[in-house]
């Protein structure tokens, strides 16, 4: 057995390692820089003008999405739970992305030319739904910006002598240096470099350590070092634990995370479809893969350093790797976390540009597309200090994360109904979220004892939720009929094998309410709804901001600006 | 036998990524090109 505590770690020492940085980060700003203009303009700040190609946004689209912490927990459920492991993990993210594409169609039919889905959400019903889904989208992003600059700051202290304060500043300044100026324009345009590089080094990275660390006779020796459930493809223990949960949490993560939205906006409308797919197929297949060296950890029989499962992929390529292959693993994890802050840092600017300025402060014809543009930049900053303090502290953001999870997953029937039922009203949004938070809460920290008639009466609620799960889903690609039909099944079949126990799985369990008590609320008090919205209004009231240069914002064509 | 699949399962994932690498970078350069020749800018 080849535990690692027999193989010499190795490091790629400072010198080695701020080149690299240097090189990634003054590429990627040498690359911004081709592009910047000395007249920014506003919208094309937030969407690069809705008209950007295939390539750019399945690119962008696919970098996003891959972020170091989705490698290192593919990898975590590798070696955690096995065979299956990663499949559990990879493949529910990736269908988030395939999940979405529908509705992504439906919105960018409604608002061709917005900018962020609460900007919709204010032209369909008004502030308060505006807010919510504005706030969580910024709480969700900040987050993701914290963890990334954790992972960065982790990953150089891990492989260099650098220390973990100076990793998160560097990766911090650098993300920041090549965004600032040209906001989305440079994210999207960075991310085909930096998907190169991290698909690249996965298709040479899994194979090398697979092969470095014995190969496929790592299988017959090391089988030994797993139990039944981590043998089998039908784990149920992977399922329940990681599987179920990421399905639940599959709608909620594409609605609330503005990065996708802002990419929607930004590809030609004809190409969205290609776009999600591929984006579907690579964050699978890269997620999966790297996964995989979990399960190889798992068979080598390797103890995470420090007992820390997060450590499992850089330990396996500092074990495993050649310093010139350790510097490609290295830019790789870089890339990634580059490619989601860069794109956080667009999607906070974006909202705080349309949403708290454009809508709310300038009221919308009012703004002044020079001070959206110092708002945005003012945003990058202020996030990337927000984010380096919360990092500089290692803040343990997971509580705040399920949170923001269970936020999104109230907010998922709410958005989607609002795009699809002319009954759907403001108080109905604002309230049937709220309820789902009221309910989500109390069962995902165990603040109520779920022993006897309450457990039950949660898990018929929780089967409830099921059956909102598989309907949306099947909703989006086949419309109203399948989807009712589908839901009602789903929580038919589940019903038998879910009440009685599904309480014990609080995670699961709580994002599952979330989704049955919003769905329940929302159509309660829109079925009686006398008012019909007129969609066509939507259009009419988002649009662009910077009338004057709006050409500008649209690669390879004029358009005039759109009234608000 | 199983040896072989588990190999096969590992080693497929970094396949499908190079696939999908092939055909994002094939269609971004076609775009750089296009915006050269029409001499606009890609983004």
């Amino acid at each position: 057995m080849n535990g690692v505590g027999e193989i010499q770690l190795q490091q790629l020492g400072a010198p080695l390692t701020i080149a690299l940085l240097a090189f990634f980060f003054g590429g990627t700003f040498l690359i911004s820089l081709s592009i910047s203009r000395r007249k920014e303009n506003a919208d094309g700040y937030m969407t690069a003008g809705n008209g950007i190609g295939f390539g750019v946004s399945a690119a962008s689209m696919t970098a996003t999405w891959i972020w170091a912490a989705s490698m290192y927990a593919s990898a975590t459920s590798g070696y955690t739970y096995g065979i299956s492991g990663p499949i559990h993990y990879g493949l529910w993210g990736a269908l988030m992305i395939l999940f979405i594409y529908p509705f992504g169609r439906r919105i960018r039919a409604l608002a061709p030319e917005a900018h962020t889905l609460a900007e919709i959400m204010f032209a369909r019903h008004g502030r308060s739904s505006q807010l919510m889904l504005a706030g969580s989208n910024v709480l969700g992003s900040l987050l993701s910006l914290t963890s990334n600059f954790i992972a960065g700051g982790a990953l150089i202290s891990m492989l260099s002598p650098i220390s973990f304060s100076q990793g998160v500043v560097i990766i911090a300044a650098g993300v920041l240096l090549y965004t600032l100026w040209s906001g989305f324009r440079a994210s999207v345009l960075t991310d085909f470099v930096q998907v190169c590089a991290m698909l690249g080094a996965v298709v040479i990275i899994v194979p090398a350590v697979f092969f470095a660390a014995g190969g496929p006779s790592v299988f017959v020796e090391g089988a030994g070092n797993l139990t039944a459930e981590q043998s089998t493809f039908f784990s149920s223990d992977a399922f329940l634990n990681q599987g179920a949960p990421y399905i639940a949490a599959v709608l909620a993560y594409a609605i609330g995370n503005q990065t996708i939205a802002q990419r929607l906006f930004a590809v030609r409308e004809d190409l969205i479809k290609p776009t999600f797919i591929t984006a579907t197929v690579g964050y699978g297949a890269t997620i999966i893969g790297i996964g995989m060296l979990g399960v190889v950890a798992l068979y080598l029989g390797i103890e995470p350093m420090n007992g820390d499962v997060n450590n499992l992929i850089p330990q396996l390529a500092s074990t495993y790797l050649g310093p010139v292959l350790l510097s490609v693993f290295f830019i790789m994890i870089v890339g990634s976390l580059a490619s989601t802050a860069d794109s956080d840092l667009s999607a906070l600017s974006s909202i705080m540009m349309a949403d708290i300025y454009g809508r709310n402060i300038a009221g919308g014809k009012n703004a002044n597309p020079r001070t959206m543009l110092f708002v945005g930049r003012i945003t990058m900053i202020v996030a990337t200090a927000a984010a380096l303090y919360f990092a500089g502290g290692r803040m343990n953001i997971l509580d705040l994360l399920v949170f923001v999870g269970a936020l999104w997953g109230a907010l998922v029937f709410p958005v989607i109904a609002s795009f699809y039922w002319d009954k759907v009203t403001n108080a109905a949004f604002t309230a049937s979220v709220l309820a789902a938070l009221a309910v989500f809460l109390p069962v995902r920290f165990g603040w109520i004892p779920m022993e006897g008639v309450t457990g039950l009466v949660f898990d018929v609620f929780a089967v409830i939720g099921i059956g909102v799960v598989a309907g949306l889903m099947v909703f989006g690609f086949f419309g109203a009929r399948a989807g009712r039909i589908t839901g009602t099944l789903a929580a038919l079949a589940a019903a038998p094998f879910a009440i009685g126990f599904l309480h014990d799985y609080a995670v699961l369990s709580s994002s599952l309410l979330a989704y049955a008590v919003s769905t329940i609320v929302c159509c309660a008090l829109s079925v009686r709804s006398k008012r019909r919205f007129d969609f066509r209004l939507i259009a009419a009231r988002t649009g662009n901001f910077d009338e004057e240069d709006a050409g500008q914002a649209s690669p390879g064509r004029a358009r005039p600006a759109t009234a608000r | 036998m199983q040896t072989f699949l588990m190999a096969a399962y590992v080693l497929v994932w970094p396949a499908v990524v190079a696939g999908v690498l092939f055909f994002i970078a094939r269609a971004f350069i076609r775009e750089w090109r296009q915006a050269r020749e029409d001499g606009v800018p890609m983004i």
